[in-house]
């Protein structure tokens, strides 16, 4: 039935569409626009604003109809252009202008504000309305990045239904009724949602603003273009909008493969970084006193290339290792690898910083799936970082999913996740105590046997990864063992840093090539002779490359937008090495103590593709030129290729992009043209089938396992906001990381005699800190979680023991 | 005159104590409830399809087609709407307080015949008199096991949840009435889906009946379909009640046959106009009718189809009853500021367009009408209630928007004189008019 | 101020009466109310704990509804109605004999006495009438409703019983009241067992499945 062709005829005109649509909906796909303000295409209708009223014909006469909540049926016969229907819209057009204050002038919306098109458009001319307007207080802050100015709210419920219904954080309301209904946040709590700007978006009035976008632009001003969001792994399409060489906001643009059009505020609002004071603009050497010095990048870049040749000369290719590159563009993470293996020589190379996954899981696993296959899933398991901390949009996928489209949840987490409302099983445990509970849940034991039983009920989609960076990388990789095997299964193994897909796909891995191939697999006959010859062996990955930094045998260091030092888990001891060289836009803690910093350019300051976490590959592109005397990435590695004499050869980053359709293997095909033209929502490689060497199928391993006798184990987990480059350098995000703290099951904390706020020493044999107490129930005994990276917080490594000690 | 009596027949009887278990039980009470848990749906509905059982909550849709239409998913909920706050209307209020085990009684033979366990009644929240009454009622009901598990000794078991409003009209509306009981505002839901009986309480098939409709649901099983058709000559079967008030000498609740005059209502049954006056206008069906006038509609018959054919509805059987020194600008103004202030807010139509209707009523009112204003009174209206014609076209999702339309409607047709009067007495008269604010919510 | 164990084992209670937790948000508000006198944001926010929502929802269902007060409103809240029926009987009139009396505009609130106007409450049979704590007088007039103010200022009485009020200060009624209660309201919330009355013995009427 629902998809069935049915015929309905608008304005005398017959089309023949897909049953199951409302009226408005299959009107626009045949042509005809039809106004509205509350209906919204990823939303339940609400039929409140009334301006998509149109006649339809029935058995009882014309009647008139909100063409958002009326289904489309056979033989339906439509008028949208009516007398009636031209006069109900003025009607509504004129209620609402009635108490609106029309102060367009000065309003963020102006020039893009539908309200005011449609006034335009359908709209009468003067007001009769000669009555007192409603008055409210002038924008009020709702959030800390939220303004709401309720004047000029017209009340459609989008931002309402969004954080009721898409975000699951329904803390922005209609209060009060009737002619008196407002827009509003619970008396004393903020709309403080990861998805706050999505309603700001989708305000089709300037009721909401944005307190970073305020007043800054005007939208005749803007340059447009599109892109493709670079912080979380899901690859989300944006649009970024500059003036004056300056990007100014981004908005979501819906592609129904990842985002459906929504951002979490970190990535909206994260761009303020880009227009930081700090940005290096030229190249910085440091000079006999120990002080950094601007120098040329001529001086700069002979220096690197003569400190590289001489560690390669006197230590030989493998003294030098490379950490990064999973920051940038596939472009340049080509760069870097065919850099590191064919100009150095050396096989020491990770764009993961020991917080990851088997890079041959992520990149080549057999029965990888797409983050569509939500759409059909059953059952979902989600064994993963808490995905609305780490992976905002997939999280709204597996919430629209469970919510909307009624898939089984079962998450198993040590602690509380965003998702947890919309579980139907939800599993807790102590880290480190992983295997046994996948094995009992692969044997549907006790607990388990519910939610063991979903799991026969296909199409299953796992989503897959570390919880938290205390557990084994190995228990992820037996959960995507185990997970399959399930019927009609797809399994998406994440992590966390956003184009590590393209980057392990560009072979930043210690024993990965371009194209998927691992070393020494047959197939890379291209890749061979362009780069004349192949490595024979794998590399040390990041942990390695810190154990040979800290035992004397790596000399040199090369970090491509990577801070280890305050990124690893363990960090990176940088003072050790002989040379040090970073490609970054910041000084950070790791390019801080480099010898040699180069600037580089960011995001949406060149051109490139990025791969996502399904191996989508799209397009990024350059907006503004960037500060200073900044470089892309790969033309500074190219440029130190030939000062080293044995130049790359890479004339720009779309040549490389050919390069790169002609070495490597999965990528085969995979042109710039092909993504802006074939696929426009990205192409998932491999395009060409059967052209992926690598066809990784995990195992369960019994070395997930890690249990200690520790009283108490850490759990260590990212949050959205933390004390990562992007929140240091834009104000906006920058105030809203939670800080460092120690959650605690309120057994443990009655054990240890302490309650919330009560200070206590957590200790690891990596370091030590004096935390305030937070109470947790969703923790089991014996687990502390802290959260990582957080402004003036404690590293304590990757231990699982640690020590609490009250204050 | 003396009329037969259905659901006030117990409490004119035994005054004292019509409400208690024991007079219910004295004068046959639960023996039609006993009964039909041994009886399946079909006969059931059946039953009270035969007997033309039309809905008394103001549709007049009947009741045992609508129990037809329940949707067979499982499970389903019985709703009664005891929310009455349609201004004029006063006769649940009495039915719950003097005659509580009628309703409970009729709850469960409506629950049996629609396959429910679960049942609600939702009482408007300024009723705590007959909240408690009805409370009272259903305690006494499950002490007696004839709701709880296994009623009357069967295996069926029957939940009876008394639900108190807390304010608001709109939660009348059944749709309403679901999103309140489910802990939600009382907004009206968009259709689809139609019907609650299709998708209501918590997205399940739900049955929505008025009190006065469950009320006559013992009576029915006990004397049969063809007796309670048999009291009526209309296609609007058994007895209705009328609530009476405005300037008449014996205001009140009247339960009457159909088919009266409208003359013999108001002054054979209402007593007459206070005073002696004259009859101007009344309501003849609640807030939302449009209004009668003594020189058309006297002499016509007070049924469900004359009412239609003469543009207006006998809707929730309130009449509203105004003497010749009624206002009636502040009549009109009045009704329509209750429609103001009860619209949900939803729909741009009725929240701002009923609100501006009261802002100029209020204006003209209050001396500064201004020429342009009857033509913009209707053309608002209009905008509410496209073609103002009757019944009225909605624009909105549910029928309160338009309801405000009907007392404008009625003043300009009826009474154009007496608006144009206020304007010309205006000191601002033909000018631009001073902007009032309207009255707060408070 | 946080709720007894008492108050939060009825309040359980109450959420176990409905198929679905959030059904038992108004119950609960009304205990809210019953708690602090009006809805406090902590009353909310218990409200919220308990049925799983958040405290915006909460707010946001408590608004929609006229008897929920989000401000004090003294210990006697009086809600005249100045609806179709009563206005034609003169409510306006007494309205305002009761603003002067009391010298609470309609809407406001001191320590003791709220004044509102109110949409019809279903007494048009006996208008024109008001609410006092929602127990119903039907058939005021000015001077009864003066008199009315000064027995609630100077008595002060500690229950409002809706019998005592009509013999009082009313008169004519929409239809015969027959039946004496001598239960009472305890504050400006509608006196129902499960929120709580003045009445000693409300056992029966607690909540609770086939109780
Ligand atoms: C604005 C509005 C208010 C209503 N108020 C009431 C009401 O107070 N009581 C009632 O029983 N029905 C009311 N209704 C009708 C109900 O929606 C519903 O039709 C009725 O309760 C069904 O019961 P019945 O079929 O037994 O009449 C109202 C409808 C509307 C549109
Ligand atoms: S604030 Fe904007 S999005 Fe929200 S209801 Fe008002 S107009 Fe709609
Ligand atoms: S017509 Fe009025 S009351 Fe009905 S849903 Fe719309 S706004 Fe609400
Ligand atoms: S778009 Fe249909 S009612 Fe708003
Ligand atoms: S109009 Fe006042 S009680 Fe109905």
């Amino acid at each position: 039935m629902s998809d069935q062709l049915v015929k309905i005829t608008i304005n005398g005109v017959a089309h023949h569409v897909h049953g199951k649509s409302v009226l408005i909906k299959a009107a626009e796909d045949t042509g005809t626009y039809i106004p509205r303000f509350c209906w919204h295409p990823r939303m339940a209708p609400v039929g409140m604003c009334r301006m998509c009223l149109v006649e339809v014909e029935g058995p009882r006469g014309v009647m008139l109809v909100p063409s958002c909540t009326t289904p489309i049926h056979d033989e339906m016969v439509v008028h949208t252009e009516t007398d009636t229907v031209k006069k109900a819209q003025e009607g509504v057009l004129e209620f609402l202008l009635a108490n609106h204050p029309l102060d367009c002038p000065v309003c963020d919306r102006g020039g893009e504000c539908p309200l005011q098109d449609q006034t335009m458009a359908y709209g009468p001319g003067e007001s009769r309305f000669v009555e007192e307007k409603r008055h409210y207080e002038k924008p009020i802050p709702i959030s800390d990045l939220v303004m709401l100015d309720r004047e000029r709210c017209i009340l459609c419920a989008r931002c309402t239904r969004f954080s009721d219904e898409i975000s699951g954080d329904p803390l922005i309301e209609f209060m009060d009724r009737g002619n008196s209904t407002q827009v509003n946040t619970f008396t004393e709590e903020p709309f403080a949602s990861y998805f706050s700007g999505n309603t700001v978006q989708l305000c089709p009035v300037g009721a909401l603003t944005a307190s970073p976008y305020r007043f800054r632009a005007r939208p005749w001003d803007l340059r447009v273009i599109g892109s493709t969001c670079t912080v979380c792994t899901a690859g989300d399409s944006i649009s970024v909008h500059a003036s004056q060489n300056e990007v100014l906001r981004y908005l979501g643009v819906d592609n129904d493969a990842t985002n459906h059009g929504w951002l979490s505020d970190k990535c909206r609002f994260g761009f303020e970084y880009l227009n930081s004071d700090d940005r290096l603009t030229t190249p910085l050497v440091r000079g006999a006193d120990g002080e950094f010095a601007e120098a040329s990048w001529s001086e700069a870049l002979s220096l690197v290339a003569e400190k590289l040749t001489a560690i390669v000369t006197d230590h030989g290719p493998q003294a030098v290792a490379g950490l990064g590159g999973s920051r940038g563009t596939n472009e340049d993470a080509y760069a870097f690898s065919k850099f590191m293996r064919t100009v150095v020589g050396s096989g020491h190379i990770d764009s993961q910083m020991d917080d990851g996954l088997n890079p041959q899981l992520l990149a080549a696993l057999s029965g990888k799936g797409l983050i569509g296959d939500l759409e059909y899933a059953r059952t979902i398991l989600l064994w993963a970082a808490d995905l609305k901390e780490e992976h905002p949009t997939l999280y709204l996928r597996v919430r629209r999913a469970a919510q909307e489209l009624g898939a089984k949840l079962i998450i198993v987490h040590p602690r509380r996740t965003g998702l947890d409302d919309r579980a139907t099983f939800k599993f807790g445990y102590k880290p480190g105590d992983g295997a046994r509970v996948l094995s009992e849940l692969m044997a549907g034991q006790g607990e388990y046997a519910a939610a063991r039983a979903a799991l026969s009920e296909g199409p299953v989609v796992a989503i897959v990864g570390r919880t938290g960076l205390t557990e084994s990388p190995v228990l992820a990789e037996s959960v995507a063992a185990f997970a399959r095997d399930l019927p009609n299964a797809s399994v998406l193994p994440i992590v966390r840093r956003s184009n590590t897909y393209g980057a392990l796909d560009m072979g930043l891995a210690p024993n990965l090539l371009p194209g998927r191939a691992a070393i020494g697999s047959p197939g890379c006959a291209n890749l061979e002779a362009t780069w004349g010859g192949l490595p024979t062996k794998a590399g040390y990955d990041a942990a390695a490359i810190a154990t040979g930094v800290d035992e004397g045998s790596i000399k040199g260091v090369i970090l491509l937008g990577a801070d280890p030092v305050a990124d690893m888990p363990n960090g990176l001891d940088l003072s050790s090495p002989d040379f040090v060289v970073a490609i970054d836009l910041f000084l950070t803690e790791s390019s801080s103590q480099a010898d040699v910093v180069f600037p580089a350019l960011g995001f949406a300051e060149k051109e490139g593709t990025v791969t996502n976490l399904e191996g989508r590959v799209q397009k990024v592109n350059r907006v503004v030129p960037g500060p200073g005397q900044a470089r892309e990435d790969w033309s500074i590695l190219d440029d130190l290729s030939a000062r080293m004499g044995k130049p790359m050869g890479l004339a720009s980053a779309e040549a490389i992009a050919k390069e790169i359709a002609h070495v490597a293997p999965a990528y085969e095909s995979v042109t710039w043209d092909l993504i802006t033209w074939d696929h426009p929502d990205g192409a998932v490689v491999p395009v060409v089938a059967e052209r992926s060497p690598l066809e990784y199928v995990p195992i369960v391993s019994s070395a997930s396992s890690t249990p200690t006798k520790s009283e108490f184990v850490l759990h260590s987990a990212r949050t959205m906001y933390d004390d990562g480059v992007m929140c240091q350098q834009g104000p906006s995000i920058g105030r809203l990381a939670p800080g460092a703290a120690a959650y605690l099951n309120p057994d443990d904390a009655q054990r240890l005699g302490v309650t919330d706020g009560d200070l206590v020493r957590v200790a690891s044999t990596k370091g030590q800190g004096d935390l305030p107490v937070v109470i947790d129930v969703s923790l089991t005994v014996g687990v502390v979680y802290v959260p990582f990276n957080q402004p003036g917080g404690p590293h304590f490594g990757s231990d699982l023991a640690v020590t609490l000690v009250k204050l | 005159m003396v009329y037969p009596l259905v659901v006030t027949k117990r409490m004119m009887e035994h005054p004292a104590d019509s409400h208690t278990m024991k007079r219910y039980e004295a004068t046959g009470g639960y023996v039609a409830a006993r009964q039909s848990v041994g009886q399946t749906r079909e006969e059931l509905v059946e039953l009270v399809k035969a007997s033309g059982l039309l809905g008394r909550g103001g549709a007049a849709f009947s009741a045992g087609l609508k129990w037809s239409f329940l949707a067979p998913a499982r499970p389903a909920y019985l709703v009664v709407n005891g929310d009455e706050s349609e201004p004029g209307t006063f006769k649940d209020r009495q039915l719950m307080e003097r005659d509580p085990h009628q309703i409970v009684e009729g709850m469960i033979i409506a629950a049996k015949a629609n396959e429910v366990h679960d049942s609600f009644v939702y009482i408007r929240g300024e009723y705590p008199k007959p909240a408690r009454r009805l409370q009272q009622a259903v305690a006494d009901a499950y002490a007696k096991g004839y709701l709880g598990k296994g009623i009357f000794g069967t295996d069926y078991d029957l939940e009876l949840t008394v639900h108190l409003g807390a304010g608001a009209y709109i939660c009348g509306e059944e749709t309403a009435l679901l999103n309140s009981l489910e802990g939600r505002r009382g907004e009206p839901r968009i259709k689809p889906p139609y019907f609650p009986a299709a998708k209501g309480l918590y997205m399940k098939p739900t049955i929505v009946n008025n009190i006065e409709t469950i009320s006559n649901l013992p009576h029915i099983i006990n004397q049969g379909s063809e007796w309670f058709a048999g009291l009526s000559d209309s296609a609007d079967t058994g007895t209705f009640m009328m609530s009476i008030s405005g300037h008449v000498n014996k205001p009140g609740n009247y339960e009457l046959p159909h088919g009266l005059t409208w003359r013999e209502v108001i002054y054979d049954v209402a007593g007459g106009i206070r005073n002696g006056n004259e009859l101007k206008a009344w309501v003849p069906g609640g807030a939302s009718a449009p209004w009668f006038v003594p020189e058309l509609h006297l002499d016509r018959p007070v049924t469900k189809e004359a009412c239609a054919a003469d543009g207006s509805m006998l809707g929730s059987g309130a009449i509203i009853v105004m003497d010749h020194t009624t206002d009636m600008v502040g009549a009109a103004e009045r009704l329509v500021a209750f429609f103001a202030e009860e619209s949900c807010g939803q729909c741009t139509p009725c929240r701002e367009g009923t609100t501006w209707l009261d802002m100029i009523l209020q204006r003209v009112l209050n001396g500064a009408g201004r020429d342009a204003d009857i033509d913009l009174l209707l053309d608002v209206a209009d905008n509410i209630s496209v073609g103002l014609g009757w019944p009225p076209k909605q624009t909105t999702i549910c029928p309160l928007g338009p309801s405000a339309v009907s007392p404008v409607m009625s003043l300009v047709r009826h009474f154009r004189d007496e608006v144009e009067a206020h304007i010309a007495s205006a000191p601002h008269s033909g000018g631009q008019g001073v902007a009032v604010s309207i009255r707060g919510i408070a | 101020m946080s709720w007894s164990a008492e108050t939060i084992k009825r309040a359980h209670d109450i959420v176990a009466r409905y198929p679905e937790p959030r059904s038992a948000v108004m119950p609960l508000l009304y205990l809210a109310m019953r708690q602090d006198g009006y809805l406090t944001a902590d009353g909310m926010k218990q409200v919220a704990d308990l049925v799983g929502i958040t405290p915006a929802q909460v707010q946001s269902v408590a608004t929609f509804y006229v008897m929920f007060k989000t401000e004090p409103k003294g210990k006697y809240l009086i809600s005249m109605c100045t609806s179709i029926s009563c206005y034609l009987m003169g409510a306006d009139d007494v309205l305002h004999a009761i603003e002067e009396a009391s010298g609470v505009p309609a809407g406001e609130a001191d320590d003791e006495i709220g004044v509102e106007h109110a949409e019809c409450i279903g007494a048009c049979g006996g208008a024109p009438a008001c609410l006092v704590n929602y127990e119903l007088i039907e058939g005021l007039t000015v001077e009864k409703a003066k008199e009315l103010v000064r027995w609630l200022r100077d008595g002060k009485p500690e229950t409002i019983n809706g019998d005592e009020l009509q013999t009082l200060f009313g008169s004519v009624t929409s239809f015969d009241w027959a039946i004496k209660e001598d239960n009472a309201a305890i504050g400006p919330y509608p006196a129902f067992p499960v929120f709580g009355t003045a009445a000693q013995n409300t056992d029966a009427l607690e909540p609770g499945r086939g109780a």
